[in-house]
């Protein structure tokens, strides 16, 4: 049986067996989980508004669970994907104010860099310190979330927010920042979608951290040292440098979710706008088994789990908010715990099917 | 071998297809009824404050009106604009936005739906198609900013806001005034929890703040924090009785929170959130719907103070009375409470 199918039919059962946990549980409090999950997925997966809204959540997920790839491949947790897309959600914001009248072809790029940049950035600290100093990055990652969060509320609250305001957000970046969304090349996709080129440019990213990782020498050294960084120094890997590489290569991909946010759907900086990314992230790159494809899957389930989420919560008889997250923690639980699976079915005849 | 993969696949995507195919009819497809859509703020509408008050008033109208009502909680700032076009999408006829911050998406959405009626409660929007309900809750604080002053025995008493924001210094302000028409020397500790949207729910702080001005010598807060108000109702538990009697006492807003902690509450800054939108759907019932700024002051009996069984032993009737005389000054305009906001 070929891997691929192997990789992919695990985590295909796993959710089925979750849906029909979570079926029983929706049968306990009074609702027909045909119904449910009917709304769950076919309000995820409806043309255009649900499959436009589902990518739309999916984008950061996607750039986060890169984020966290790339430092698991070099052997790293980074546990601060949250406060690498703030400060670079926040700087991108910053050069659209900055800049605001510049004209598109010289804001955007400004713009990419500045979010690209200031990600990487925030993530080579923790790469610096763990290199150098062998502070752990688990620590210093978590430690400078909280500073990047509290830097950019302080920021937003008395610099950069518009006098009056009752929301804690910052002035409008300028016209020339604004990246297209999609409805704008897919006749009957409307615009009012937030969907956009940040989407495209996640699956880019996909695209080139395989080619990163698998097809350049860069790429062979972060993987030799997250495999044995003691073989890897031996045979002649700067370890330090791959650590700080791999860090500032997985901040940067953070990073990027600020592109979406500001560039493709608010046009701003709007505080405390993501939610959790940085850490569903982690949860994106392991049920994706640490590959980019796995990545894009991952991300597309947690996306389709929350835009559903949103109208099993609106619309089912007695399902509320915490049921629906209790749903989507057992789908998740179900796919993460696959070894669970593959025992099981090869106790039922499916021997061969083992790993 | 080779099959059962074959099949075991087959039959997945079938579940999947099965689960995707058909549209789902359930009541909201009710199209005889009036539908109403209701989106709540980040807090959720177990908050027992704001939230809670219009979840009461839309399940009242449930009850009494032939209306279809169902909620949404996003518990994300992200998730707030999917789910107003969830309703809007389903063309419910009225939508509800709890709560300052969905103003500007509310907008946005209510653009695109020109037939269909919004109302934004704490919010202002001037589209013909959205009513604002904004209440005079400075004027409901300077009542329990007196029954405060009143209370108190140490001269200091302590304001616990939310969000630092121009609506909750509305509150701090008036609770202040009222505070000083009583005892012009009070000193007023005034502390915020933050500055974002997580700012109402983090009653770990809140309870932290409400220590730290118990300490310095508060001895009755008012809070206008959300769920993190809930802090300072456990602060000043924790403080204990003396002869049966609360030492420190809390002052609950929005919902009526006497029964929170009895005892040691000694009344709420009620808002009526729970009217105000009880009456908005009662008017897109009988087809009244008026959109633009509505105002709820002490003259509409929107903002006030509780009384009920659980404080009515800890009020003194020298303070209700110096309130009730307030309130009818307040009503004739011989009182003007100064507004944070200034509109």
């Amino acid at each position: 049986m070929p891997k691929l199918a192997r990789d992919l039919l695990f985590p295909l059962i796993a959710v089925v067996a979750a849906f029909i946990v979570g079926g029983i549980l929706i049968l306990l409090v009074g609702d027909n989980p045909i119904v449910a999950y009917r709304l769950l997925l076919g309000s995820a997966l409806s043309w255009p508004d649900g499959i436009g809204y589902t990518l739309f959540h999916a984008t950061p997920l996607i750039f986060t669970g890169l984020a966290v790839l790339v430092g698991f491949r070099c052997g790293l947790f980074n546990i601060g994907a949250e406060g690498q897309l703030y400060i670079a959600a926040f700087a991108t914001a910053w050069v659209g104010i900055t800049f605001a009248s510049r004209s598109a072809w010289i804001l955007v790029p400004l713009c990419f860099l500045g979010a690209i940049l200031a990600g990487a950035l925030w993530g080579a600290i923790p790469g610096v310190l763990k290199a150098y100093f062998g502070s752990h990055e688990v620590i210093n990652t978590i430690m400078l979330n909280f500073i990047a969060v509290a830097l950019v509320s302080y920021f937003t609250q008395y610099h950069y927010r518009v006098p009056g305001d009752p929301i804690l957000q910052s002035a409008f970046v300028g016209e020339g920042a604004h990246i297209a969304r999609l409805g704008k090349f897919i006749p009957g996709f409307p615009e009012r979608i937030p969907l956009n080129l940040a989407f495209l440019l996640a699956l880019l990213c996909c695209l080139l951290v395989y080619l990163f990782l698998w097809r350049t020498k860069w790429g062979y050294e972060i993987r030799a040292t997250g495999s044995n960084p003691t073989a890897a120094e031996y045979g002649g890997i700067s370890v330090r440098k791959q650590i700080v590489l791999a860090m500032a290569v997985s901040g940067a991909l953070a990073g990027m979710v600020g592109i979406n946010e500001v560039m493709g759907y608010r046009y701003r900086y709007y505080d405390g706008f993501s939610d959790n990314y940085g850490f569903t992230g982690i949860a994106v790159a392991l049920l994706g088994r640490n590959h980019p494809v796995g990545v894009i899957l991952a991300a597309l389930l947690f996306a389709v789990l929350q835009h559903g989420g949103i109208y099993v919560d609106g619309f089912s008889e007695h399902i509320t908010k915490d049921i629906v997250q209790v749903l989507q923690g057992i789908i998740i639980l179900f796919v993460a715990a696959e070894a669970f699976f593959k025992w099981s079915l090869g106790r039922f005849g499916f021997r061969r099917l083992k790993a | 071998m080779k099959y059962k993969l074959v099949v075991l696949v087959a039959l997945i995507g079938l579940v999947a297809l099965a689960l995707t195919g058909c549209q789902e009819t359930t009541a909201s497809e009710d199209h005889s009824k009036i539908r109403v859509g209701i989106v709540f703020d980040i807090g959720g509408k177990d908050d027992r404050s704001f939230n809670a008050a219009a979840w009461q008033g839309v399940q009242r109208a449930a009850k009494d009106l032939p209306i279809v009502l169902r909620d949404i909680e996003p518990g994300t700032p992200n998730a707030i604009e999917p789910a107003m076009r969830a309703f809007a999408e389903r063309n419910f006829d009225l939508i509800i936005g709890v709560g300052f911050a969905q103003a500007p998406i509310m907008e946005l959405v209510a653009k695109d739906y020109p037939n269909i009626r919004f109302a934004i409660i704490d919010g202002e929007s001037k589209l013909p198609n959205v009513a604002s309900l904004v209440f005079k809750e400075h004027e409901g604080s300077y009542l329990v900013g007196i029954l405060a002053a009143k209370t108190s025995r140490t001269g200091t008493i302590g304001f616990l806001g939310g969000m630092d924001i121009g609506l909750i210094h509305r509150f701090a302000k008036g609770y202040e005034e009222g505070a000083r028409s009583v005892n012009p020397n009070i000193r007023v500790i005034e502390n915020y929890v933050g500055v974002t949207d997580a700012a109402w729910n983090n009653p770990g702080k809140g309870k932290e703040l409400s220590l730290a001005q118990i300490s310095k010598g508060a001895d009755v807060i008012f809070t206008a924090a959300g769920n993190s108000g809930l802090g300072a109702f456990d602060a000043v538990e924790q403080q204990g009785k003396q002869n049966g009697r609360a030492t420190h006492f809390v002052i609950g807003v929005d919902s009526n929170q006497n029964m929170v902690k009895p005892g040691f509450v000694l009344t709420s800054m009620i808002k009526r959130v729970d009217n105000v939108v009880y009456d908005i759907v009662e008017d897109v019932v009988n087809r009244q719907f008026s959109p633009g700024i509505h105002v709820f002051g002490l003259d509409k009996d929107a903002v006030g103070y509780s009384m009920d069984d659980f404080n009515k032993d800890l009020v003194s009737p020298d303070a209700l009375q110096a309130a009730e005389a307030a309130k009818k000054k307040i009503i004739a305009g011989e009182i003007k409470v100064t507004d944070a906001i200034g509109t």
